[in-house]
């Protein structure tokens, strides 16, 4: 079932055309990659899409509801979650803190912002979680989010999308900086998230990344999207060659013949 | 987290190890000179206490969200000013005069604030250049003299200069307002929504927008707010000496971030601790008075005062390194 539908998505800085045109539909429970050289516009879309600002022309449907998302709380309330790799925690809160930023639950609600957390509401729906994703390392509620690592920071920016009944959860390059144990972690969690009914958008630099969790490829080159294909339908090197825009298969023919 | 552990983590914090020192401290002046801790004494730290220790309050949530003000001085200076030469020069009644005090000091914040969050010039140049135009102003308007002494007992006189004695001890209302603030600054940071946001817009402010938490609108009002507790401030001092000076609050600012940064918020934003600035503002008074008493040469103070904030800061850091490691 389609989830989220953009439809010829245009957006100019200036004189940059930085994303040209792009359509593309995300599907109930799939994990999409969305891939593309440096420039390509790849984040030019997922700021769209998570309304850090609007686009120029083009529409944007969620679950086939023409919407209109003209702020990062918009696109929240429609169940769109972007996680950046150092942008989604606060490294200061403690982890039950930084779950529920934004969305604090509290006691005396006219009291608007001087309203006090519901700190025993706060612990337990944090430890609750904790537990249901099933994060290896017990992890504390209250413990500072700056004594995690990076992979566990990851699970934890996942996890508060999934507590929020996100439909769309966008990863930007979640895998960063991580070492080969922690980035398997992260990549078995996404398949997870996954089974959960969640549908995933996931950027990433890393192609081997790609054919280990994603169902399908969408391949963004100079704002524009340039191919869109199943994960069984191709391979390593054909995706590589629609990157660079090179054919990389006949090149590799090509030495294996000399 | 288990009991021993939070324990451990209270020991390790930097607003215990302040108060350890601040203990210190007042055990090795009442020690060196008997009348450290006589009532007058302790009535005279007490009447100072608060002016300096209000405006740490609202500095101490400026610096929690990542923003610092250098020009809380100036409006300590500027606010009096401009109330008295209302009610002396323009025969505007009391009440009026101070709410136009209040208007300027809101109107100061909010530019600060403004061009910090929208401009996105750094909050230390723009205070920075705030500092000389409102110290300016002062100057300006009273041509540089410190004005008559105005005198007249009312209501608002007493609820911001009022005194009052317990057995020997003589204290000011502005003792009151500074509880009374420090508590209300204590639940906002640690129990309210709003300290959430603030912690979190100082500790990764993007983080904090990507949440949805209206980063720039907080900044702005913690700039209105540090303005307004320093021209509150200025107002109770200028009460308690029945005079206002367009000189007066010289270097406070430093002297409040180095109170804030003494107790253990961090100058980098994101942890902030009013029962750690309440620790570094008793600490400094106590330091100033205390040095004095002991016959340290008035000239030399200051060498006092600098080393024991040095000695402070390297203290936290070194703790913080030790609870990184661990």
């Amino acid at each position: 079932m389609e989830v989220l539908r953009l439809q010829n998505l245009q957006k100019s800085f200036g004189s940059v055309r930085a994303l040209k045109s792009a359509s593309f539909t995300l599907n109930e429970g799939e994990v999409v990659a969305l891939l593309g050289d440096n420039g390509a516009g790849k984040s030019t879309l997922i700021k769209a899409i998570s309304g850090v600002f609007p686009v120029d022309r083009g529409d944007i449907y969620v679950r086939g509801q023409k919407v209109s998302i003209r702020s990062t709380r918009d696109a929240m309330d429609l169940g769109i979650e972007t996680i950046h790799q150092d942008t989604s925690l606060a490294p200061d809160l403690s982890i039950a803190r930084n779950l529920f930023l934004g969305r604090e639950p509290v006691n005396l609600k006219w009291l608007g912002v001087f309203a006090p957390l519901d700190l025993a509401q706060l612990r337990d729906a944090a430890s609750a979680l904790l537990k249901r994703v099933g994060i290896s390392k017990k992890l504390d509620a209250d413990a500072l989010v700056s004594t995690l690592s990076g992979g566990e920071r990851q699970s934890i920016a996942i996890s508060r999308a999934m507590q929020f009944a996100a439909k769309v959860i966008i990863l930007d390059e979640p895998t960063n900086n991580l070492g080969v144990e922690e980035t398997h972690g992260v990549l078995r969690f996404v398949k997870e998230v996954r089974d959960a009914g969640h549908s995933v958008l996931l950027i990433t630099h890393n192609i081997h990344h790609v054919f280990q969790v994603a169902d399908r490829i969408i391949v963004m080159r100079r704002g524009e999207i340039v191919a869109e294909q199943t994960v069984a339908d191709t391979d390593l090197l054909t995706v590589e060659s629609i990157i660079t825009g090179a054919d990389m298969s006949a090149l590799l023919k090509e030495t294996r013949a000399k | 987290m288990p009991r021993a552990k939070r324990r451990s983590s209270l020991i390790r914090s930097p607003q215990f190890s302040s108060l350890v020192i601040l203990i210190v401290l007042l055990a090795v002046f009442a020690i060196a000179d008997a009348n450290f801790l006589s009532p007058l004494n302790i009535s005279n730290m007490m009447a100072f206490l608060p002016e300096l220790g209000i405006i740490a309050l609202g500095m101490t949530l400026l610096l929690t969200a990542g923003e610092f003000d250098l020009s809380v001085g100036a409006v300590f200076g500027l606010a009096p000013v401009v109330v008295m030469l209302l009610v002396q020069n323009g025969g505007v009644d009391i009440g009026v005069a101070l709410l136009a005090g209040l208007v300027l000091c809101i109107a100061i914040g909010a530019i600060n604030g403004l061009i910090v969050t929208k401009i996105g010039i750094s909050s230390f140049l723009v205070t920075l250049s705030m500092l000389l135009v409102v110290r300016g102003a002062a100057l300006y308007i009273t041509q540089g003299f410190p004005l008559k002494s105005w005198d007249q007992p009312g209501f608002f006189v007493t609820l911001l200069a009022g005194s009052f004695s317990i057995g020997t001890f003589r204290f000011y209302t502005s003792l009151w307002w500074f509880i009374g603030l420090s508590l209300l600054a204590v639940y906002v940071l640690r129990y309210a929504k709003l300290g959430n946001w603030i912690s979190a817009i100082g500790s990764n402010r993007n983080a904090a927008v990507a949440r949805g938490v209206p980063a720039d609108a907080v900044k702005i009002w913690l700039f209105i707010l540090t303005s307004v507790l320093a021209g509150l401030a200025g107002m109770i001092s200028a009460f308690r000496i029945s005079a206002a000076s367009p000189v007066a609050g010289t270097g406070y600012e430093l002297e409040v971030i180095a109170m804030v940064v003494v107790g253990g918020t961090a100058l980098t934003g994101g942890r902030g601790t009013i029962f750690g600035t309440i620790v570094g503002a008793l600490m400094l008074r106590s330091i100033r008075n205390g040095i004095v008493l002991i016959g340290v040469p008035g000239l030399a103070y200051n060498i006092f005062v600098g080393v024991i904030i040095l000695a402070m800061l390297i203290l936290h850091a070194l703790l913080q390194k030790n609870a990184a490691r661990s």
